[in-house]
């Protein structure tokens, strides 16, 4: 070589790009062509920087909480705790869904009246917030090879379809989690399933899942996005003052009595001495319940509401509702998987509130024409709940979810009686 | 493939273990680098590889055909024909549905309403940079610049060397083939140099990606921002293309140091420049050097009184090189137009002594006037079209609502200064003194792991690098 480009200076510079100087005397300097020390030092630099480059991040993510248990804890727990469901004595039930699923489903309560009528059913809350219809497609395989490899099968599985959670804009915003969850929830027969369609996504994955830990670099530049251009939230309308510091007062009142009520919790996402719901009335004190009670008055304002409504708006597209393809065939795919290892599955619809959430026409249209597409791929007829008498308006603690102690009752009664006979 | 996705990393790794401890001998060494140069080009489009071997193998044959013509008059045919079949190649992929869609728009002002058939073809990765260093080769040989070269594979392995045959440099044959010809160990204090560009350009990168994310939103939303999210924008813009295509740079001539190759330098601080002439001798210097070489003094160069004709034609061009767009084209005129303008003003008695002078406040106007001009250009350069380009230039310039935005605004703006700075002060570091650096063991290791961590930790293979498209 003519110069050293390790020892670049300003000479150097003007000599490579004013006259390209290498000549073929130069270029043919000797050197010993066979030495392989140098390539050896080439090879261990290679192997040695990237693993302290990568031991350096897993470090950082870690001390961080950014790991697979720190991003999908609530899932994973549940996925672990498959084998002590399957190992149930009673018959089992499970609701299957998104947060929505999460807050409205109390499963002690669902089973607390089923005794009182003489049956003994063990029911689950698989709810999870944040996993659209592609990712539950996922998941739901890893539930039905745990049920099909011991041969047991749901009584019954509620399968939530979210339509808020199955739009364009809901996957467009979840596009920088996908390498990421794909890693967490798929296993690797279906990661190299990827590997030989497409090569390059399929190497990507695996060093995702083993070098990375399951940690994407779109997971972390989007989240430090977020810090430096922070998503815009629609906060047009305001509570006055003692409203705010009302609400402030009583949550942190009842973090208190929860943590005076529940020493024994020990802070999973997915708890199993509560089937994976949340806590019940019957065990909390008359005084939490009128607190819970004065909190719901000043958190459940119309300026919170209508916020909340613009959010969702903008992010999950709440009332126009164009359907994302991918995610209403990862949802017929779910129902399949399901239909797999349970005896009965029912397609459900939640409670929606209707005071804030109004589709238009021609959401009414794609919405119409989604449940078709999904009930004749399935063979399923899907239970619309978003208009039910037995929840009204004042039962959500937000514009889609249902509020604890209110929501989550009305609704798990109303599914008691519409499906206690069955059972 | 792109340099900084897995797929890449592994492919490097395999090659590396063959090129250093299988593949010791001339012969193989140069199949091992034509193959796996193909394997790395075909990971894009296989359909494409005929393409780039029968442009190699055309010129190779042409300049072979240069050399025996006796006259003139022959060897001037056979350049012709070289020049119809890099240009003609150049013309089918990348400008006939711009010239055809054009001609449609043309007839349509006229009022005639005309239906053409576009082709819709893929472009070819990389198409314009070695159709560019091919067609060198025959024009080098033409001149009696360079002899013909004996060895169609090393000329072909020279052609499709993977670290710079997507997206530069643009090698010129006299560089490249005696290095092909030849293949030397590299040094170990080359190889180091090799990892520290290897390392900036990743960080470059990483950095550029996080750059499209306000002047994505700037030039998307054009109507909507106050004029200080605008000029964040385009200062976004103009750090993102530099890192882009500076970073993916590096990180070429990085990896043609570990297998003992010499890539010469593409960029030297551009933003620093202090005259828009200036700019060109640091920014894409392949290109300029290729357009300066080939084309402005094949019209002519500064002969004839016609320097203003030829700048102005050679800018024009440069820029359509970039894409078949009347954008590309409006940035090459832009730039052909300041050009001409600073040989105007130069040659001007009054400003003479202001071109000399060496004060700071003279020397930081003159690169605060070159910047500003430099950034108008990025304007045309990333806007989908030309009245959007306006749109933008004049929202640049409207004094307006930039002191009702919150401290929010302002600290982007900011870090998007200082992110620009950072590269320009590590490129420095890195022409200037990065020997002293690379003598000093433990610290050069330190820097080279804890660059590639902050790279791994939040660079998104999944962005491809700008320069791709062209």
């Amino acid at each position: 070589m003519n110069s050293s480009t390790s020892n670049f200076n300003e000479s150097n510079v003007s000599k490579n790009t004013e006259c390209l100087p290498l000549n073929e005397q130069q270029a043919s300097a000797p050197r010993p062509s066979k030495d392989k020390r140098v390539y050896i030092k080439i090879t261990l630099a290679i192997a040695l920087t990237m693993m302290a480059a990568m031991g350096l991040v897993r470090v950082l993510l870690d001390s961080n909480d950014v790991n697979k248990q720190g991003i999908l804890g609530r899932v994973l727990q549940a996925q672990a705790a498959l084998p002590q469901i399957i190992a149930e004595p009673n018959e089992l039930v499970m609701f299957y869904g998104s947060s929505m699923t999460r807050a409205g489903f109390s499963p002690r309560k669902f089973d607390h009246d089923l005794k009182a009528i003489g049956k003994d059913i063990t029911s689950f809350n698989f709810g999870f917030g944040g996993l659209n219809p592609y990712y539950q497609e996922i998941f739901s395989r890893r539930i039905a090879e745990q049920f099909i490899e011991k041969d047991r099968k749901l009584k019954l599985a509620f399968i939530e379809f979210n339509p808020f959670q199955t739009t364009t804009t809901r996957w467009n915003r979840a596009q920088f989690t996908v390498d990421s969850f794909i890693t967490m929830l798929a296993n690797d027969s279906e990661l190299w399933q990827i590997l030989t369609d497409d090569l390059s996504r399929g190497i990507q994955l695996f060093t995702i899942k083993y070098i990375r830990n399951h940690i994407s670099a779109e997971m972390i530049t989007s989240y430090y996005a977020r810090e430096i251009f922070p998503p815009q939230r629609e906060q047009v309308f305001t509570d006055d003052e003692a409203t705010v510091a009302a609400r402030q007062s009583l949550a942190q009142e009842l973090n208190q009595l929860f943590e005076q009520e529940y020493p024994d919790y020990d802070g999973s996402n997915w708890y199993y001495p509560w089937q994976g719901g949340g806590t019940i009335p019957a065990e909390r004190s008359a005084h939490t319940l009128t607190v819970f009670d004065k909190y719901y008055a000043v958190s459940q304002t119309a300026a919170r509401m209508k916020n909340d409504r613009l959010s969702r708006i903008r992010s999950a597209d709440i009332e126009a509702l164009h359907f994302e393809p991918v995610l209403l065939e990862s949802f017929i795919n779910m129902v399949k998987n399901f239909q797999g290892f349970s005896d009965q599955v029912e397609v459900v619809m939640l409670p929606k509130n209707s005071r804030y959430i109004h589709y238009s026409p021609a959401a009414q249209k794609r919405l119409a024409q989604a449940i078709k597409q999904i009930e004749k791929a399935t063979g399923i007829k899907i239970k619309n709940h978003q208009d039910i008498e037995e929840v009204n308006a004042d039962m959500f603690r937000d514009t889609t979810h249902l509020s604890r102690y209110r929501g989550d009752i009305a609704y798990t009664e109303f599914l008691f009686k519409k499906y206690a006979a069955q059972l | 493939m792109i340099f900084n996705t897995p797929i890449f990393f592994w492919f490097f790794c395999i090659f590396i273990l063959f090129y250093g401890f299988a593949f010791l001998n001339q012969t193989p060494k140069v199949y091992l680098i034509l193959i796996s140069s193909l394997v790395f080009y075909g990971a894009w489009n296989y359909s494409f590889i005929p393409l780039l071997c029968a442009s190699g193998i055309a010129d190779y044959f042409i300049a072979q055909a240069i050399a025996k013509s006796a006259t003139k008059q022959g060897k001037k045919r056979w350049l012709i024909v070289s020049l119809m079949i890099n240009l003609g190649i150049l013309a089918i992929f990348k400008y006939a549905d711009f010239a055809i869609e054009s001609v449609a728009d043309l007839l349509s002002v006229l009022g005639y309403q005309a239906s053409f058939t576009t082709l819709s073809w893929v472009l070819p990765v990389g198409i314009s940079f070695y159709t560019f260093q091919s067609l060198s080769y025959t024009i080098d040989v033409y001149r009696g610049d360079m002899k013909p070269r004996k060895g169609l594979l090393e000329f072909v392995a020279a052609l499709s060397f993977f670290p710079q045959l997507v997206a530069g440099p643009i090698l010129r044959a006299k560089h490249i083939l005696p290095q092909m010809h030849k293949i030397s160990l590299p040094k170990w204090l080359e190889a180091k140099h090799g990892f520290l560009l290897i390392t900036v350009g990743l960080i470059k990168k990483t950095g550029a990606d996080i750059l499209a994310i306000p002047a994505d939103k700037a030039f998307a939303a054009q109507e909507t921002l106050s004029t200080l999210e605008m000029w964040t924008g385009v200062l976004a813009f103009a750090g993102q293309i530099y890192g882009d295509f500076s970073g993916y740079t590096d990180m070429a001539i990085g990896l043609a140091l570990l297998l003992g190759f010499n890539i010469p330098l593409n960029f030297r601080v551009p933003y620093f420049a202090k005259s828009p002439v200036d700019f060109w001798r640091r920014w894409h210097i392949s290109l300029s050097t290729w357009l300066k070489d080939y084309l402005y003094i094949s019209l002519g160069g500064n002969r004839n009184h016609n320097r203003t004709r030829n700048v102005f034609l050679t800018m024009l061009l440069g820029g359509l090189w970039h894409g078949a767009a009347w954008t590309f084209i409006a940035w090459g005129a832009f730039h052909g137009a300041i050009i001409t303008l600073t040989h105007y003003l130069a040659d001007l008695k009054v400003f003479k002594r202001f071109n000399h002078s060496k004060k700071i406040w003279i020397s930081g106007l003159k690169w605060a006037i070159t910047f500003y001009l430099i950034l108008i250009g990025w304007v045309f350069f990333r806007a989908t079209d030309i009245h959007s380009a306006i749109n933008i230039i004049a929202n640049l310039h409207t004094i307006g609502s930039a002191n009702v935005l919150g401290m929010h605004a302002w600290s982007i703006f900011i870090l998007t200064v200082i992110w620009i700075l950072l590269v320009h002060i590590m490129d420095y570091f890195v022409i200037k003194s990065a020997n002293t650096l690379e003598q000093k063991s433990w610290q050069f290791w330190l820097v080279i792991i804890v660059g590639q961590a902050l790279c791994l930790l939040i660079g998104e293979p999944s962005n491809e690098f700008i320069y791709f498209q062209f």
